[in-house]
């Protein structure tokens, strides 16, 4: 078996993030190997290299046996290797054909009267794509205009145009994010029979049903390394989800028994959506007790960031109901359900949790710069605001220069502590944290973690989402698991195991 | 040891707000002169010219007779309408709309300066600066809230609005609000009661008690702040001693007196009382300003006034909290449950009031007709954009900034008599100010001054995609 592309060692740092480490990836011809892993574990990064967007800081890339580097998407085009975006990259008031033959475009010689002028060759092109999408059975009309076409079909565009510029590797980025299941399945058909006639193929993915019905190979990556490689045969589900959400070092974490009281958060029948118009949770209903902590596990995009926002006021309800102390909060506003004594640490530090250009000190009164003692009527006293400031940087432990310092200088774990601080300092009856240890250091989770349990020994109510299964495991007093926007079914954690959890992950009910 | 770690600390921030505040600006400028001369030798070939054009620049500014007030007539719009833009690029917005913002100003104070003559000073003269305000707030605040619930870009509706405004005013002036008794297309002169005091005028305005009153409260307001201030530092300090108890027998407290407790109302009142009784009689004995025609006027303290309290309202307030935070980012604000709709409306509508008033400002103090011409055309709201952006949006800055364009602006005449240079040269060297300061990796790379990571900033404002 020859291989078609192969690259080792390849590692590469971004500020304050190693995205990709000591990563080794094969693919053989005539193969369809799915890259599987969490969003931020590094396969884009990876298969940008590959694509010639990013340089690699170490590692080899060889193609078909042949050391090679990869310079520019234009170098790589050139040596036979193609990609599929996840957004792509068409012109929609062009054709089909003109979209294909952008950038390469065939030309006839031009008259004398034009003198140095070319004549665009669409004829030929046109031809020519009809002969590939023949040959590849990919449906398309060459002459219809891109903004007309769906999306299943402006993808098959895009896998022409690889084609047409004689592609033998094709990177498919998530490529059925934005697909109906049926379209997926139309896809998948696509691949086998690109795979066939000798094209290989690297499909990005995190739906692990989508890797056994179409993968020949499946490697797994997680935190920007490959952390194991498998056939479908050998794969199971449970193995895979254990593998793509698994942490190295497992954090012990000493807790009380649980003294669960009144139900504090109740969500009935709840469905919401994304911004697409497609349901992401559906029809959820659960209770979070008053001192003890719900984890919802599940492999990421199964609904849970939809559903934390949900809660949160930060989207739209679609329908169900929504109460925090038997008080209906289902269309509150964000301020409203702040001041309903909830803490909300959210999933993205840096697009919701902060305002990196101001400082540490602001930061820190994020949701309560409006009341008593930090502002009287409108004026706000920053003397106050910077005693609350020095006292919850010395009880956080928040490593910064000073109160003043923009809090984007401070590293992932510092800006998530400030987060914390602000959140659990207050008076809070509620807790719903998103991910909150997400890519931080080990130091700063078992930090955050202590604060979790403290705010549960404390009497709160606990919302645990997270895609950690280990960090659901060791903090949860009860475990939920969420599959395509429903809870397949909640556990109590002294019998959860991982195994149960994963086989729930990968959406097996029977075990 | 400690003092010298405070000493060190000082230094550094120091350093710092030198180098983010200060130094940029003035290599910017200071590179813009030395190619101005550049333009200006090549151009008439001969080096004498360049000494001749800067001397004559600086002359027109700041010595001949009236310079230097001419200048300051010309800083109080700058300083209005680039703090109106500041406003917006603080909430993420770019307010392009300053001009007609400025224009709308314009025609509603000579609307309402002309409507009556019945009323006194010191309530015609409000009334107008809040009608000019309310007119560039609700002018304004229009494309605010199409960006607010739409997304329609503020850049392309604010610059569409200007050429609205602009026509809606030749409009007003040539038709519905024309002064029938001139021979000029121009709307009524406004009654004395509403212009904006030249300093000339100032002691005979003063003789009548109700000016003399409002003066006068107007300065106790000022020394209320102050002592305010002044006790919230006295209180801020004792905050930080650490708290000794007496337990038992100890002295007690002497208990705040009448005057200690409301020390800041004191401050007011005697502050009120005796500028009540001196100022009339003061500025009857001797008064400086004798030139009847100096433009100068106390639009000037209008627009001191405005910076402080635009410093005040974007750094002190939770109002300003908002608005820079949902500048700075959308997504956060809205998790912190701030209303984006409501800050940028309110963003819009500031900046679009402070533009406003600088159209008033215009009316009612500088042209000589105290009246809206038709062929009215300022150019001032284009340069503040510059302004603010120059002065890194610093009311304070903007002060500074302000002057320095008003001077070019005013010495630009006498630079083309005394050496035939034509004034637009200045319109050439405050382009390359711009330019220097838009793009410091420029300035950076000429003067190799080393990036401070720490004081980068942010996107000024938010592209198409942002979602408001």
């Amino acid at each position: 078996m020859t291989l078609a592309l192969q690259a080792s060692g390849i590692t590469k740092r971004f500020p304050g993030v190693l995205a990709n480490d000591q990563v080794d990836f094969d693919l053989a011809k005539g193969e369809i190997h799915a890259l599987l892993g969490e969003n931020g574990a590094g396969k884009s990064t990876l298969v940008n290299i590959l694509y010639g967007l990013y340089q690699p800081d170490e590692g080899q890339v060889a193609i078909n046996g042949q050391p090679t580097r990869v310079a520019s998407p234009h170098d790589a085009i050139a040596q036979g290797i193609g990609m599929v975006h996840q957004h792509f990259m068409l012109v929609p008031p062009l054709t089909v054909v003109e979209n294909i033959i952008l950038g390469y475009e065939s030309v006839t010689r031009g008259t004398k009267m034009f003198g140095q002028m070319s004549v665009l060759d669409r004829r030929t092109a046109a031809q020519h794509i009809r002969a590939l999408s023949q040959q590849y059975g990919l449906e398309i009309d060459p002459d219809a205009y891109v903004r007309d076409l769906p999306v299943g079909a402006q993808q098959r565009v895009e896998i022409v145009k690889a084609l047409y510029r004689q592609a033998d590797i094709l990177i498919l980025d998530e490529p059925t994010a934005v697909l109906t299941p049926q379209e997926a399945d139309d896809l998948f058909v696509i691949m086998r029979g690109l795979a066939q006639q000798g094209k290989s193929i690297i499909f990005i993915t995190h739906k692990l049903r989508e890797v056994f019905a179409v993968a020949d190979r499946i490697s797994v990556m997680r935190a920007g390394r490959m952390v194991g490689s498998a056939k479908p045969a050998d794969a199971t589900s449970e193995s895979l989800a254990a593998m793509m959400v698994g942490r190295d070092v497992i954090l012990q974490i000493d807790k009380a028994e649980a003294h669960p009281g009144q139900p504090v958060l109740r969500v009935e029948n709840l469905s919401v959506m994304d911004d697409r118009h497609h349901v992401m949770v559906n029809g959820v209903s659960f209770e979070v007790c008053a001192g003890e902590i719900l984890g919802v596990a599940g492999v990421q995009g199964n609904g849970q960031t939809e559903l934390a926002e949900a809660l949160t006021g930060l989207r739209r309800v679609a329908d169900g109901k929504i109460s925090i102390l038997d008080h209906d909060v289902t269309h509150a506003t964000p301020r409203q359900i702040t001041e309903a004594s909830v803490a909300h640490v959210p999933e993205d530090r840096q697009k919701h949790g902060l305002v990196l250009t101001f400082p540490v000190r602001d930061n820190l009164v994020l949701c309560s710069y409006y009341r008593t003692p930090y502002a009287h009527g409108v004026e706000i006293d920053y003397s106050r605001i910077e005693q609350t400031a020095a006292d919850l940087i010395h009880t956080f432990d928040v490593r910064t220069p000073g109160m003043a310092t923009a809090v984007g200088s401070l590293s992932g774990g510092n800006q998530q502590k400030v987060i914390v601080a602000r959140e659990l300092a207050r008076p809070v009856k509620l807790v719903i944290a998103s991910q909150p240890t997400r890519g931080l250091d080990v130091g700063s989770i078992e930090f955050i973690h202590q604060r979790i349990v403290q705010a549960r020994d404390r009497g709160a109510a606990v919302l645990l989402i997270s895609a950690e299964l280990d960090e659901i495991l060791s903090l949860s007093d009860r475990i939920a698991v969420m599959y395509k926007g429903r809870i397949l079914d909640t556990l109590d954690a002294k019998s959860a195991t991982r195994q149960i959890c994963g086989m729930l992950m990968a959406g097996v009910v029977q075990y | 040891m400690k003092t010298e770690t405070k000493r060190a600390v000082n230094a550094y921030t120091f350093s710092r707000i030198w180098n983010s505040a200060f130094l940029m600006p003035l290599l910017a400028l200071l590179t813009a002169l030395v190619l101005g001369a550049l333009v200006i030798w090549v151009s008439s070939g001969s080096f004498l010219t360049v000494i001749d054009a800067y001397s004559g620049l600086v002359r027109g500014a700041l010595f001949k007779e009236r310079g230097l007030s001419e200048s300051l007539v010309a800083t109080i719009p700058y300083v209005l309408l680039s703090l109106a833009v500041a406003v917006g690029f603080k909430a993420g917005l770019f307010n392009i709309g300053v001009e007609g913002q400025f224009y709308i100003g314009a025609i509603c104070a000579a609307w309402a300066g002309q409507v009556t003559d019945q009323l006194p000073a010191v309530i015609h003269l409000p009334f107008t600066l809040l009608s000019g305000a309310l007119g560039g707030a609700i002018w304004a605040a229009v494309p605010g809230y199409l960006k607010a619930r739409t997304g329609a870009h503020e850049v392309i509706t604010t610059i569409m609005l200007n050429y609205v405004s602009f026509r809606f005013v030749e409009y007003a002036v040539s038709g519905p609000l024309r002064d029938l008794q001139s021979s000029a297309v121009q709307t009524p002169h406004v009654s004395a009661s509403a212009e904006l005091w030249s300093v000339a005028a100032i002691p005979e305005r003063l003789q009548d008690p109700l000016n003399a009153l409002a003066v006068a409260m107007c300065c106790g307001l000022v020394a209320f702040l102050v002592a305010r201030v002044i006790r919230r530092r006295r209180e801020r300090l004792a905050l930080a001693r650490p708290v000794t108890y007496t337990i038992g027998r100890g002295k007690p407290a002497r208990a705040p007196s009448f005057f200690t407790r409301h020390s800041s109302l004191v401050a007011a009142v005697v502050t009120t009382a005796l500028v009540f009784v001196a100022l009339p009689v003061l500025v009857r004995l001797w008064w400086p300003f004798t030139d009847p025609y100096d433009r100068l006027h106390i639009g000037l303290l209008l627009a001191l006034v405005a910076a402080v309290a635009i410093w005040w309202l974007l750094w002190k307030t939770t109002i300003g909290f908002e608005l820079r935070t949902v500048g700075a980012n959308p997504n956060a604000a809205r998790y912190a449950g701030m209303n984006i709709t409501r800050n940028v409306v309110l963003a819009m509508a500031i900046s679009g009031a402070l533009a406003g008033v600088a159209g008033t400002v215009e009316v009612l103090g500088v042209s000589i007709c105290r009246c809206l011409p038709m062929f009215f055309s300022s150019g001032y709201g284009f340069d503040s954009i510059a302004i603010a952006l120059l002065a890194n949006n610093n009311p304070f800055g903007i002060l500074g900034v302000s002057f320095l364009f008003g001077a070019m602006r005013n010495g630009a005449d006498l630079m083309e008599l005394n050496s035939g240079v034509s004034k637009y040269v200045i319109s050439l060297i405050q382009a390359l100010i711009l330019l220097f300061t838009s793009a410091p990796v420029i300035m950076r790379w000429v003067f190799r001054v080393r990036v401070d990571r720490k004081a980068q900033e942010g996107p000024l404002t938010r592209g198409w995609g942002g979602s408001a």
